[in-house]
């Protein structure tokens, strides 16, 4: 029988299926910290964009603790760990070409990210 | 992977183009095919970043070259196929197959 | 749903999908009415008026706009919008001082609860590939005209959080009942692409 019935649909639907995790890992950051987006170009799933990899932002939220998608691209294996709110001013990333007065925020997993 | 589907900050496309009172669905089988994840990740196929991976490893043209749900419909392929739960011969042979008998 | 097709024979596509539908419900791995339910159940109860009801109530109670931009998961959650592609909510609130502009440049993730399923210009190459790099050019061409004086501040969805703009409540409001402020609010001022318009007098 297939595992997805007419019956099941609205509980699925309505509960949804967060990649939160309960698992009691420390952050490497906290709001406020200087970091940079490393420069990592994998051949596999990942999801920091190219125009992130080598800026500059601050840490604005610490949303908790998530499954890092890199990983749990496997099937297999869960990695959770701190995803940040990170704040780059449009400068740092866009050069003298950035709009005017302009900023972007991306969630930045923990194995994104060393100090800067 | 540094895909085509990596578009921030990326130049050359051209206006964005709307369409008002959009439907969800433009047509039935895109209906399907967005019914057909849920089956297919309740059935434990695949999970979400997979299914994401196999939309990034589309080939550059075709991606920018099908629409959303064509992309949903090709990571469906792909997996499936890699995971042996549906070959490509068999999908080919099924699609004849209702071709061949009138197509409804 | 588009009937525009119904006398014209099914695409290669179509043909596709069913094949695969077919193979999958022979092989008892997919109910088809599951999916039948799945497609009514969005087209019929998932939509962006969801969300309207939630600015709209963040408009007229001050204490549950600060409790939905401290945690939107749960403020959303009391209104009973919760669930797939919106279990983990952030809401970012547009002031005369800041305009915020969601994106997923990677894909397409967007709050489903709250907005329904997206556009096909939400998903499209020049949305995605533009807003992170020219906002207030994309705002412009949405027919909004940003002061350089505000800041333009755009969230990229690359993760598992889902972003919703709270819209700033325009003037010649006041006096407005919750359900006719909820009118007003659009998808797109939800997404940060539009303002909301003051009502017509």
């Amino acid at each position: 029988m297939a595992a997805l019935t007419s019956e099941i649909v609205p509980g699925l639907v309505a509960g949804g299926a967060s990649c939160r995790m309960d698992a009691d890992v420390a952050p490497k950051f906290g709001v406020g910290d200087k970091v940079r987006a490393i420069n990592i170009n994998p051949i596999g799933h990942t999801r920091l964009p190219r125009y992130i990899r080598g800026k500059v932002g601050t840490v604005a939220r610490d949303h908790g603790v998530f499954a890092f998608p890199d990983t749990s691209v496997s099937g297999v294996h869960r990695d959770p760990q701190h995803v940040y709110s990170v704040r780059f001013e449009g400068e740092e990333l866009w050069g003298a070409d950035a709009n005017a007065n302009s900023s972007l925020y991306i969630d930045m997993f923990d194995n994104y990210l060393e100090s800067a | 992977m540094n895909g085509i589907h990596d578009l921030g900050g990326m130049h050359g496309f051209g206006p964005i183009e709307r369409e008002t009172d959009e439907p969800y669905f433009h047509d039935d089988w895109e209906g399907r095919v967005f019914g057909l994840f849920f089956a297919n990740f309740a059935a434990g196929h695949f999970n979400v970043d997979q299914f994401r991976h196999g939309i990034e490893r589309m080939a550059a043209a075709e991606y920018l070259s099908t629409s959303y749900y064509e992309h949903w419909l090709h990571s469906f392929e792909t997996l499936l196929s890699e995971k042996g739960i549906v070959t490509s011969e068999e999908l080919d042979r099924k699609q004849a197959e209702l071709s061949q008998a009138g197509g409804a | 749903m588009a009937h525009d097709h119904q006398n014209a024979p099914p695409s290669e596509t179509a043909m596709r999908v069913k094949a695969l539908e077919t193979l999958l419900t022979e092989k008892g791995l997919v109910d088809p009415a599951a999916i039948d339910t799945l497609i009514e159940l969005y087209e019929t109860r998932v939509g962006p008026r969801n969300g309207a009801k939630v600015v709209a109530r963040a408009w007229t109670d001050p204490d549950y706009k600060e409790r939905l931009l401290k945690d939107g998961t749960a403020a959303i959650a009391e209104l009973g919008f919760s669930g797939v592609q919106g279990e983990d909510m952030v809401v970012v609130e547009n002031t005369d001082d800041v305009h915020n502009m969601v994106v997923c440049t990677l894909c397409s993730c967007y709050p489903w609860p709250t907005l329904g399923l997206p556009p096909i210009w939400y998903k499209s190459a020049p949305y995605r590939a533009r807003s992170v790099s020219d906002p207030r050019g994309v705002l412009k061409e949405f027919g909004v005209d940003l002061s350089e004086d505000a800041e333009i501040r755009v969230w990229d969805s690359n993760a598992e959080l889902r972003y919703l703009v709270l819209p700033q409540r325009p003037a010649g409001t006041e006096g407005m009942s919750e359900e006719q402020l909820a009118e007003l609010v659009t998808r797109d001022s939800m997404i940060g692409t539009a303002v909301v318009e003051a009502p017509a007098s």
